[in-house]
């Protein structure tokens, strides 16, 4: 008996020792990771004051290079306190809403910078400005609580939990949403966007379930017999579609087609894959072959890359006037590397369809354009987004840097204005 | 006399067959071109790097530093220049270079840095990792030939194990539709002007995902974690363009509910 308790007295006072270890290390732990949300918090309102500023020092000026300095700061700043606000816990809304408003306004400060436009930059900023100093104001008054912790993350986690009223952030958040809206409209381009990704423009009439699965079966053949299920797209969804769900032997997958005119959005099969059998140039007629059956007639091949299970292989609609290569237009295949199986196809961008505006290339003399040390490999036309949301017809250059190194570089320009839209580095 | 021959004969080919992997079988039939992956990518990188063409790093991936390298072989060989490596290329390729498959597959395996040029003893052109592996287990996103995967350029191989890390820890009992779907999310939050610009950056925002908060991020990946991965870097988007999931059986936001309602897959709801 005696030494039963002498045994249940040293068990409690080393689980005793042990908890006091465990709550000091959580304890440590929980501070560590609240000073550097409190040093993210602090750095991203320092900053915000920062931002605000200098929006206004910009507006001091009329000449080019003086504006240009403070355009550069605020796109700068604009990105740091993203930066910061996107490292704190903050409810998920609020910090939507904030990186898209810093977003927006760094955006607009690149673009004026690129363009020279700043008499419209000097006509909007005066209201952002003042906006923005309304918006630190709200900030701060919202996180002031973040410094009254003691030390733990109790008080932080109350001001986040969404399930507790925090009418301080809701007036963040609310205020955030109006000023986006008021000082970022949407451009006509962005809206053109956000109508062609919600497939607007498709007037098709609808197709019942049962034509969804007859056009299923039409379109690929050898899920004919599977077992499927059928399901609409939710109610809220920006674009009707039928979900489709099969079961074929060992092949398992999904179709989305449209539900206005039966569109393919995408189609992909799991399935086991063997050795490599088929050479690259088999699987490139085999993907064109698959092209026909799916009624794509009207694209071109842009590039194919191997892994160790398929081919992923892109090909981009061509424009009927020029033949110039239209990759927003892309549509995307995935065969299988032993059969030549086709396990994927990809038409969300192709059914799409972008306007394309007629455009007037202009020729570029590669030897004034480029270094001397750059030699030109290859040359052809594509119509591609200048970020602004606009298709633009452009030169796609593959050019090569310093015969020793052969840097290979992908450079794309405006062929009317002859702006550099992209550069990669490729290997 | 005759005995002498025939030993001689014997010696001849004995030295025949001893020549290691110098011959044009060594290569697969297959011809291969920019975009191509794997072994026989990595012998070409290989020999041509034997013979100084190829100054990059022997990765398996036939892009344009090959192509380029490639090229340059076949206009000193007096072959079609076309950056493509068919039978005539690959012999003339196996007739001028040794290539040392065994030794160079460790290199990759182990994930050694190391050069393969011809004439320079091999033991004086390899530095060996002591990280744990750069091209084996611990790199998350390469076969067990130590070659990596292709994606588009915009993506590097640290994206595919970050979002396959998040994909396997989020998603790893849901159908290969559902983690297409997890990864696309992902890549839609990078289009979107209300997320962090990094990869890196929307997978660790604070609150963003549970696996981050629970740790399950850090488990390994498994194969079609990566395939997953590597299909909607290409393009797929079983999710169409949603920027949000959850599971309804264990979802505590309320505002998570808020969201447009797009499609379900498996347990998770997508959501715009």
């Amino acid at each position: 008996m005696r030494t039963m308790l002498v045994i249940l007295t040293v068990a409690v006072i080393g689980l005793g020792a042990y908890s006091i270890h465990m709550h000091k290390e959580n304890t440590s732990l929980q501070r560590t990771v609240l000073a550097q949300y409190t040093n993210n918090l602090t750095d991203a309102s320092e900053k915000l004051s920062g931002l605000q500023q200098a929006v206004s020092q910009s507006l001091l000026f009329q000449d080019d290079q003086a504006m240009n300095n403070e355009l550069d700061s605020v796109w700068r700043l604009s990105s740091e306190v993203r930066s910061s606000l996107s490292n704190i816990p903050v409810g998920q809304e609020v910090s939507n809403q904030w990186l898209s408003y810093l977003g927006r306004l760094g955006d607009e400060a690149k673009r004026t910078e690129k363009t020279g436009d700043y008499q419209a930059w000097q006509e909007k900023m005066p209201q952002v400005s003042t906006n923005l100093q309304s918006l630190s104001d709200e900030w701060t008054a919202a996180t002031v609580d973040f410094y009254k912790n003691n030390g733990n993350m109790d008080v932080w986690v109350q001001q986040v939990d969404n399930k507790k009223p925090n009418t301080t952030f809701d007036n963040v958040q609310k205020t955030l949403k109006d000023y986006s809206e008021k000082d970022f409209p949407l451009t006509l381009s962005e809206s053109d966007w956000q109508k062609k990704i919600e497939l607007k423009a498709l007037q098709d009439s609808v197709i019942t379930e049962k034509e969804a699965l007859e056009k299923v079966k039409n379109l690929f053949p050898i899920i004919k017999d599977a077992t499927f299920t059928v399901t609409k797209s939710s109610d809220t969804a920006p674009y009707p579609f039928y979900h489709i769900q099969f079961h074929q032997g060992i092949r398992l997958g999904y179709v989305d087609l449209t539900e206005k005119g039966g569109h393919l959005l995408s189609y992909l099969v799991e399935r086991p894959v063997d050795e490599a059998r088929l050479s690259q140039d088999e699987i490139k007629k085999k993907a064109e072959e698959y092209l026909k059956q799916l009624g794509m007639n009207d694209v071109a091949f842009v590039e194919s890359r191997e892994n160790h299970q398929a081919w992923h292989l892109t090909f981009a609609r061509v424009h009927p006037g020029d033949n110039a290569l239209i990759y927003a237009d892309g549509v995307q295949l995935k065969l299988a590397k032993d059969t030549g199986e086709l396990l994927g196809a990809n038409a969300m961008e192709y059914i799409q369809e972008e306007t394309i505006k007629p455009q007037t290339p202009r020729p570029i003399d590669w030897k004034t354009f480029f270094d001397n040390d750059v030699k030109v490999e290859e040359v052809r036309k594509i119509y591609t987004d200048n970020g602004q949301f606009e298709q633009r017809l452009c030169y796609e250059v593959i050019a090569v840097r310093d015969k020793n190194t052969q840097e290979t570089f992908r450079v794309v320009i405006d062929a009317e204005n002859h702006n550099v839209l992209k550069v990669e580095y490729l290997t | 006399m005759r005995l002498v021959s025939l030993i001689f004969a014997l010696m001849l080919g004995i030295s025949i067959f001893a020549i290691p992997q110098n011959d044009a079988i060594a290569f697969t039939e297959q011809q291969i071109s920019r975009g191509a992956y794997g072994d026989d990518v990595i012998e070409l990188q290989a020999r041509l790097q034997y013979l100084g063409f190829y100054k990059s790093k022997i990765d398996g991936k036939f892009g344009y530093n090959t192509y380029w390298a490639l090229r340059n072989f076949q206009e000193k060989y007096g072959l079609p220049v076309d950056g493509v490596a068919g039978a005539n290329t690959k012999k003339a390729l196996s007739g001028n270079s040794d290539y040392d498959e065994g030794w160079v597959k460790a290199q990759l395996n182990a994930g050694n840095q190391f050069t393969y040029y011809g004439g320079k003893p091999l033991e004086q052109q390899v530095k060996t990792n002591t990280g744990g592996g750069g091209g084996g287990k611990s790199s998350g996103s390469s076969n067990n030939n130590g070659t990596k995967t292709q994606v588009p350029p915009k993506y590097t191989e640290k994206d595919v194990q970050l979002i396959a890390n998040a994909v396997y820890g989020e998603a790893r009992g849901e159908p290969y539709e559902g983690q297409v779907a997890v990864a696309a999310v992902i890549l839609n939050r990078l289009e979107s002007p209300e997320f962090p610009n990094t990869i890196s950056g929307i997978i660790f925002q604070p609150l963003a995902f549970t696996a981050v908060a629970d740790g399950q991020i850090w488990l390994e990946p498994n194969e079609r974690a990566k395939e997953a991965v590597i299909d909607a870097m290409n393009g797929w988007d079983p999710s169409e363009n949603a920027l949000y999931y959850f599971n309804p059986k264990t979802a505590t936001s309320k505002w998570i509910w808020s969201r447009p309602q797009i499609k379900q897959i498996g347990e998770h709801i997508f959501c715009s």
